[in-house]
């Protein structure tokens, strides 16, 4: 039985939080951008703009658990750079390792780096921020170090991976990310794991004296991030074509925009993935259009920085505490 | 880490005493070795000034970086600002404006976005890191747009005399600048009431507020301050350069964070030095001479740095928590 009341607090919820500012933004850039060119709202140009979010969407998935949790991780676009990068090099005719495995040996080394990020944040207790600060110059350099190569992809899987249409208009990586997140939305909702992520992220301390295991999912979090960072980095050899060690720098920034602007709070306890969504929707969206709007692409850096800090100035004013002393 | 009992006021003391005297035994065994290692060249003027030269600007921004940080707050915009205050300076040096007036206005600019950056965080209530990192886009982004992308010559005597000058002439009048503003932070965090606050917010910000310390202001003034400062090593790196790019200090905040970081102070808040951020500044700096004294490739640098960043915050928490089981 549906109870009106608790639908009203869920409307309520969902109004607290960043989502519908983006969406009132969202559909006045549509309005713009559809006035400066009437190319922008064609079906042609909406499956690019699915298909270009693939890598930082896949990325998000990971970032949004740890966060929830309480966490953080900037090592994403080093791990990231470095599983495509290692694939790509095992699938060099020298070595021509077959497709399963790439998939296996890809997917381990990214829960493997998420899994050392973890101890090294639960088990020595070092800030995540910096944790994953410093292994994200040593996954890069090391990344550099050896490669020195940048290899074509031509294995036709990872070729279709994330370049392929269904009927020709939704992208693959859409329906991965659309799987993805649902399936981690069920994971948050439904699962014990999943309350357990918001109460640690909500109160540590609490949820220590509640008795959750509160390092270990802490570093399972960590590990669904290095896993997830696997995948985007196939995905981003498969859509560039070749693997290279530069592949995925600053994405950490990205993502974390992406991420915040969807609705996670910073310090955790907060945060879905509807809203994670919606928001790589809209940032890719109003990259599209500022392209095709030829702003130049200095402005387009101002215009993605003031909008993060208008959405969360926003937010933070409309969820103020009634006394905000300091 | 479930650590139930705080460590004592003197315990604390012990520690955070212990932690700067070990950093600077650090650095000189390290500067022994290099010089060592790396003789004749590393020991000689022609290296030493030029690094200390590139030190200053980090360091100055780190100092006050460092005061930020012991209120629980962070600023990722330094790098942007810097960006911006050296495009600036080249473009009002091009419009044919006198130094000093230009370098009144930089460090105005620098004051205008240290204010934003400290009212959004006080006034508004946003994290301070996802501000910071909206405002290090949008000041890196206006560089970009008013130099169109572009290097410009910023030649003016007193530009000049700001990064290539000398005091006396002996005294690199960077390195002077450097020595005065560690002097000045450090008197005000370990001398003054101001400080004490700041180490006050940075513990506990509602028992600071119960015991009747503005705890907004001392954040907003902090923020300005880190403002005034980037402009500050903004204009240095123009002068030493005597270019004005927009690229200037693209991943600074990096390595100051580091530096910091190095020095002993937790992101958290409430623990932290002046010297021992000197002592982090000054390490990071004669290494990475050191390995590029020695050819080693800067992907290796980048390894080391994480490493080291990793491998130092782990002694500092190890060390922290065996404290307080003994205590």
């Amino acid at each position: 039985m549906a109870n009106p009341e608790k639908k009203y607090s869920e409307l309520k919820n969902f109004l607290k939080t960043p989502t519908p500012t983006l969406i009132g933004i969202y559909i006045l850039m549509i309005i713009i951008f559809t006035i400066a060119d009437r190319n922008f709202l064609t079906i042609q140009n909406f499956r690019g703009i699915f298909n270009n979010f693939a890598v930082f969407g896949v990325m998000a998935a990971g970032v949004g658990i740890v966060m929830i949790a309480g966490g953080f991780d900037l090592s994403i676009g080093s791990i990231a750079g470095f599983v495509g990068m290692f694939s790509s090099v095992l699938m060099m005719e020298r070595f021509s390792v077959p497709t399963p495995l790439v998939f296996v040996i890809a997917i381990a080394i990214g829960c493997i780096f998420g899994l050392i990020n973890g101890l090294i944040i639960t088990k020595i207790g070092i800030n995540p921020i910096i944790t994953t600060l410093g292994t994200l110059s040593i996954i890069r350099g090391a990344t550099y170090f050896w490669a020195n190569t940048s290899p074509r992809i031509y294995n036709v899987f990872i070729q279709d991976l994330g370049r392929k249409f269904l009927f020709n208009i939704v992208p693959y990586t859409t329906i991965y990310i659309a799987v993805f997140f649902i399936i981690l939305s069920l994971i948050l909702k439904f699962t014990r794991f999943g309350r357990d992520l918001y109460t640690i992220g909500g109160n540590e301390t609490l949820a220590r004296l509640a008795g959750i295991k509160v390092d270990r999912i802490k570093i399972i979090t960590y590990v669904i991030s290095g896993f997830f960072c696997a995948i985007a980095g196939l995905i981003l050899i498969s859509q560039l074509g070749s693997g290279r060690p530069e592949y995925g720098v600053g994405a950490e920034l990205e993502v974390l925009t992406i991420v915040v602007l969807g609705g996670v709070a910073v310090g955790g306890g907060k945060g879905d993935y509807l809203g994670i969504f919606i928001a790589l929707v809209i940032i890719q969206t109003i990259s599209n259009g500022m392209v095709m709007m030829d702003i130049p692409i200095f402005l387009r850096q101002v215009v993605k920085g003031a909008l993060l800090v208008l959405v969360i100035s926003i937010d933070a004013l409309r969820n103020r505490r009634s006394l905000q002393l300091y | 880490m479930p650590e139930i009992k705080a460590p004592s006021q003197e315990q604390r003391k012990k520690i955070k005493l212990g932690n700067t005297v070990i950093l600077f035994i650090i650095l000189v065994v390290l500067f022994a070795l290099f010089s060592y290692v790396g003789r004749p060249f590393f020991l000689s003027v022609l290296n030493l000034v030029p690094m200390l030269n590139n030190l200053s600007f980090i360091g100055i921004v780190a100092a006050v970086l460092t005061m930020v940080m012991i209120t629980g707050e962070i600023d990722f915009s330094i790098g942007g600002n810097i960006g911006l205050t050296a495009v600036l300076v080249a473009f009002l040096l091009d419009k044919g404006l006198p130094g000093g007036v230009v370098v009144i206005l930089a460090l105005c600019a620098g004051a205008l976005m240290g204010a934003f950056n400290g009212f959004i965080v006080t006034m508004i209530g946003v994290n301070s890191m996802i501000a910071t990192i909206g405002t290090m886009f949008v000041w890196r982004g206006i560089g970009y747009t008013l130099s169109n992308g572009e290097s410009m010559l910023a030649m003016n005597p007193v530009i000049d005399y700001i990064g290539r000058g000398f005091l006396f002439k002996v005294i690199p009048f960077p390195i002077v600048i450097f020595i005065v503003i560690f002097a000045i932070t450090y008197v005000v965090m370990n001398l003054s009431k101001w400080g004490r606050r700041i180490y006050a917010v940075g513990t506990n910000p509602m028992a600071s507020y119960l015991s009747g310390i503005n705890v907004k202001k001392i954040k907003f003034i902090n923020f300005l301050f880190s403002g005034i400062t980037a402009s500050l090593g903004g204009l240095i790196l123009t002068s030493l350069s005597a270019v004005g790019m927009p690229q200037h200090g693209q991943g600074l905040e990096l390595v100051v964070i580091s530096s910091i970081v190095l020095g002993g102070t937790a992101l958290s808040g409430g623990r932290g030095e002046i010297l021992g951020t000197l002592a982090g500044t000054l390490i990071l700096g004669i290494l990475y001479n050191f390995l590029t004294i020695m050819n080693v490739y800067y992907y290796y640098v980048q390894i080391v740095q994480g490493a080291i960043l990793v491998l130092v915050v782990s002694t500092y928490e190890i060390r922290q928590s065996r404290a307080v089981k003994r205590a």
